[in-house]
C-alpha cells in the first residue's frame, strides 16, 4: 500500500466517517426523494388533464341584500380590470359581455303543436377562454344563424332532475345539437328573427354563450351604444397554486365560482409539504457535512506534525492533500450513488401505491433529480477539497 | 544553486545583545558550492536556527540570506518545495523520521519523490553504514544512532547543491562516523555539491574548506 497513505490515514476515525456517511445518505435521500416526489405528483395537480383544471378563475362581486337595496351595480370598472391584469399571477383577463337587448327563444316541434317559449339572455367571452372546440363557432355579419354554447350543467339538470322525475326521455348532446331554436331579438326599435343552433356544452362557463363577434354587432345594433360594464370576469392565471391569488381576491372581496381555489390550495399545500421535506433534508445534509468537516479538521489537526515533516521532505501541499481529498470525494460519491439508488427504489414503491389511486399518473422526469444529486455531490466535494487545501496551507505557514 | 550569502544575519532572539562574537552572525559570509564548511558551536548559539533559516521553515531573523543573489524571504511555497527536491538537503538534528514506518520505508518516502536512487543503491547505503539488518524494522524500535544513519541515507536520496548536516554524528562512534564521512565524500563528489556541517563536539571527519565558530 502507498506509504504516504499509510502515514496519513492514521487517526482516520471510522466511527466519525460512518456517522457522516449515514447522515449524509439520509439527508441526500430525503432531498432527492422530495424532489422526485414533487416532480411525479405535481403534474397530477397542475397539468391540463390533471385532477383539477384550474387555470381559469371566474370572478364576480358578492351580491348582498344591502347592496341590492342601495342599487350597487356590482360590476367591474375599467380601472379594476386593468389593476387585475397587471397582477403578477395573472396571465390574461377577459370580460363577460351581456346582451343589452331583449332575447326570447322558442322551440317548436313541427307537427306536434308543441310550442314553448321563454325570455332569456346571451353572454359572450373572448374565444380563447372557451373550453369547447367547434367548427360552427363563428359568426359573420348578416348571417341568420347564431351558434350557442350551453353549460353542461343545464343538460345535467334536465336529464337527471327534470326528465327523471317526469318520465321524459333523456336528451344527449348530439340530439340537442340538432334542435333549432327560434330566437327573436328586439331593441332600439328593431326586431328580427334568427335561428339558434347549439354547438357545444361548456364545463367552465356557466352561462348561455354566443360568439363575441355576434355580441358586439348585436349590442351595437339592438341596444343603445352605451358601454356596458361586465359583472363577471374570466381570469387565466399562471400558477393557480399561487397564494397571492387568494390574498388578492380577499383584499378586494371578489368571489370565484366553484371550488377552483380549493384545488389551488391543495397544490399550495403540496408545495409547502415538499418544501418542508426538502428543508429537513437540507438541514440533515448540512449537519452531516458539518460532521465531515469537523472530522477532517480533527484528522488534519492530529496529523499536523506528520504533514509538517512531509512538507519539509519536499512534498507539496497538493500532494499531501490529495489522499484526503480522494477520501472525501469517494465518500461523497458513495453517498450520492447510494442515495440515487435509494430514491429510485422508493420512487418505484411510491408510484405503484399512487397508481392505485390515480391510474393516469405519469412517471415524472428523473433528470432533474440526477442533476440535483450531481450538483450536491460537486458542491459538497468542492467545499471539502477547498477546506483541506486551505488547512494544508495553514500547516505550511506553521499555524 | 552556486552560493549562499549571509548578510548581517542574526536570529531575532539575539536582538539587543551587544556582545556577539561569531564568525557567522552579523557578518558577511558566503557558502560556495563544492566546498565543505564546519560550524562549531556551543549549544544555544543558534546552530539549528541557522539550519532552519537556510532550509526555509523559519524566518525569525534579521539581515538577509540570499541564494545566488536572491533574497530567500521572497521565495514562495512552490519554490521552496522545488528547492527541497533538487537543490537543498537537510539532515535534521531531531531527525524527523516516522517511527511507525520501517527504516526502508522512511527512506523510500523521500526517494519516491525524487526517484534519485534505486532500491539496490539504498540497500548498499544501509550496508555501508552497518544497519542493513534494520532495513525492515520500525524506526521507533532502533537506537538513536541507527536512526541518525537512516535519516542521513534519506538526505542523500535527492539531487542537491548543498547538504546541511545538523550534528550528524552526535550519537555515532568513530567507526560509523568514518563510514558516514566516506559515503558523504562520494555523494558530494558525484554532485559537485557543498556541505555545511554543524557540531557541538565530535566532528564528522571531512576535509573542511573552512571552520567557523558560531
Amino acid at each position: 500500500m502507498n506509504i504516504l497513505w499509510r502515514l496519513l490515514r492514521q487517526h482516520v476515525s471510522m466511527a466519525q466517517l460512518s456517522g457522516f456517511f449515514l447522515a449524509g445518505l439520509t439527508g441526500t435521500v430525503i432531498i432527492l426523494f422530495g424532489l422526485q416526489f414533487y416532480l411525479d405528483v405535481s403534474p397530477l395537480l397542475r397539468g391540463q388533464d390533471g385532477l383539477f383544471k384550474r387555470e381559469y378563475l371566474i370572478l364576480s362581486k358578492p351580491v348582498s341584500t344591502l347592496g341590492s337595496l342601495l342599487g350597487s351595480k356590482g360590476t367591474f370598472g375599467e380601472k379594476e380590470i386593468k389593476a387585475l391584469g397587471t397582477q403578477p399571477f395573472v396571465h390574461q383577463v377577459g370580460c363577460f359581455t351581456s346582451s343589452a337587448y331583449r332575447v326570447s327563444a322558442s322551440l317548436g316541434m313541427e307537427g306536434t303543436g308543441i310550442h314553448v317559449g321563454t325570455d332569456m339572455f346571451f353572454e359572450s367571452v373572448p374565444d380563447e377562454y372557451l373550453d369547447v372546440a367547434s367548427e360552427h363557432w363563428h359568426y359573420e355579419e348578416g348571417s341568420r344563424v347564431i351558434p350557442i354554447i350551453l353549460p353542461r350543467n343545464y343538460l345535467n339538470l334536465y336529464n337527471f332532475g327534470f326528465a327523471q322525475s317526469r318520465n321524459l326521455p333523456k336528451l344527449s348532446e348530439g340530439l340537442l345539437s340538432m334542435v333549432h331554436l327560434n330566437i327573436r331579438l328586439s331593441g332600439n326599435g328593431r326586431a328580427d328573427r334568427y335561428e339558434g343552433r347549439i354547438v357545444g356544452f361548456s364545463n367552465r362557463l356557466n352561462t348561455i354563450l354566443v360568439p363575441e363577434a355576434f355580441m358586439k354587432w348585436s349590442n351595437a345594433y339592438y341596444a343603445s351604444a352605451d358601454k356596458i360594464e361586465p359583472s363577471r370576469l374570466i381570469v387565466e392565471v399562471k400558477n393557480p397554486a399561487d397564494e397571492r391569488i387568494v390574498k388578492y381576491l380577499q383584499a378586494h372581496s371578489y368571489e370565484t365560482e366553484g371550488d377552483d381555489l380549493e384545488a389551488g390550495k391543495a397544490v399550495w399545500f403540496l408545495q409547502m409539504l415538499v418544501g418542508i421535506v426538502l428543508l429537513i433534508g437540507i438541514v440533515i445534509t448540512f449537519l452531516s457535512f458539518y460532521v465531515l468537516v469537523l472530522s477532517i479538521f480533527l484528522l488534519l489537526q492530529k496529523n499536523t506534525k506528520k504533514m509538517q515533516t512531509l512538507l519539509l521532505l519536499g512534498y507539496s501541499p497538493g500532494k499531501i492533500a490529495l489522499p484526503y481529498q480522494l477520501m472525501v470525494v469517494v465518500l461523497n460519491l458513495g453517498v450520492t450513488v447510494l442515495a440515487l439508488v435509494g430514491v429510485w427504489c422508493l420512487k418505484g414503491i411510491c408510484l405503484s401505491r399512487l397508481r392505485d389511486l390515480f391510474p393516469m399518473l405519469q412517471e415524472g422526469e428523473a433528470l432533474p433529480v440526477w442533476l440535483a444529486g450531481a450538483g450536491l455531490f460537486l458542491f459538497v466535494s468542492g467545499i471539502n477539497i477547498w477546506i483541506i487545501h486551505r488547512k494544508l496551507k495553514q500547516v505550511w505557514n506553521g499555524k | 544553486m552556486e552560493q549562499i550569502d549571509l548578510l548581517h544575519t542574526l536570529p531575532a532572539a539575539f536582538n539587543g545583545q551587544t556582545q556577539i562574537v561569531s564568525d557567522v552572525w552579523h557578518r558577511e559570509l558566503v557558502f560556495r558550492k563544492g566546498e565543505a564548511y564546519l560550524l562549531e558551536a556551543a549549544s544555544g548559539t543558534g546552530k539549528s536556527s541557522l539550519c532552519s533559516y537556510l532550509y526555509g521553515y523559519r524566518n525569525d531573523y534579521e539581515g538577509i540570506i540570499c541564494f545566488d543573489g536572491r533574497n530567500i524571504r521572497k521565495l514562495g511555497m512552490r519554490e521552496w518545495t522545488a528547492l527541497r527536491n533538487t537543490s537543498l538537503s537537510l539532515l535534521f538534528q531531531e531527525l524527523r523520521l516516522f517511527p511507525e514506518l520501517s527504516a526502508q520505508e522512511n527512506v523510500e518516502l523521500k526517494n519516491r519523490l525524487t526517484g534519485y536512487k534505486t532500491r539496490r543503491q539504498i540497500e548498499a547505503c544501509f550496508e555501508r553504514l552497518g544497519i542493513a539488518d534494520k532495513l525492515h524494522v520500525a524506526v521507533g524500535r532502533i537506537s538513536f544512532g541507527q536512526q541518525q544513519r537512516v535519516a542521513f541515507i534519506r538526505a542523500l536520496c535527492q539531487p542537491f547543491d548543498f547538504i546541511i548536516l545538523d550534528e550528524p554524528v552526535s550519537h555515532l562512534d568513530e567507526r560509523h562516523a568514518g563510514a558516514m564521512a566516506a559515503l558523504l565524500q562520494e555523494e558530494l563528489a558525484e554532485r559537485g555539491a557543498g556541505v555545511i556541517v554543524t557540531s557541538i563536539g565530535r566532528h564528522l571527519p571531512l576535509d573542511y574548506t573552512k571552520i567557523l565558530y558560531l
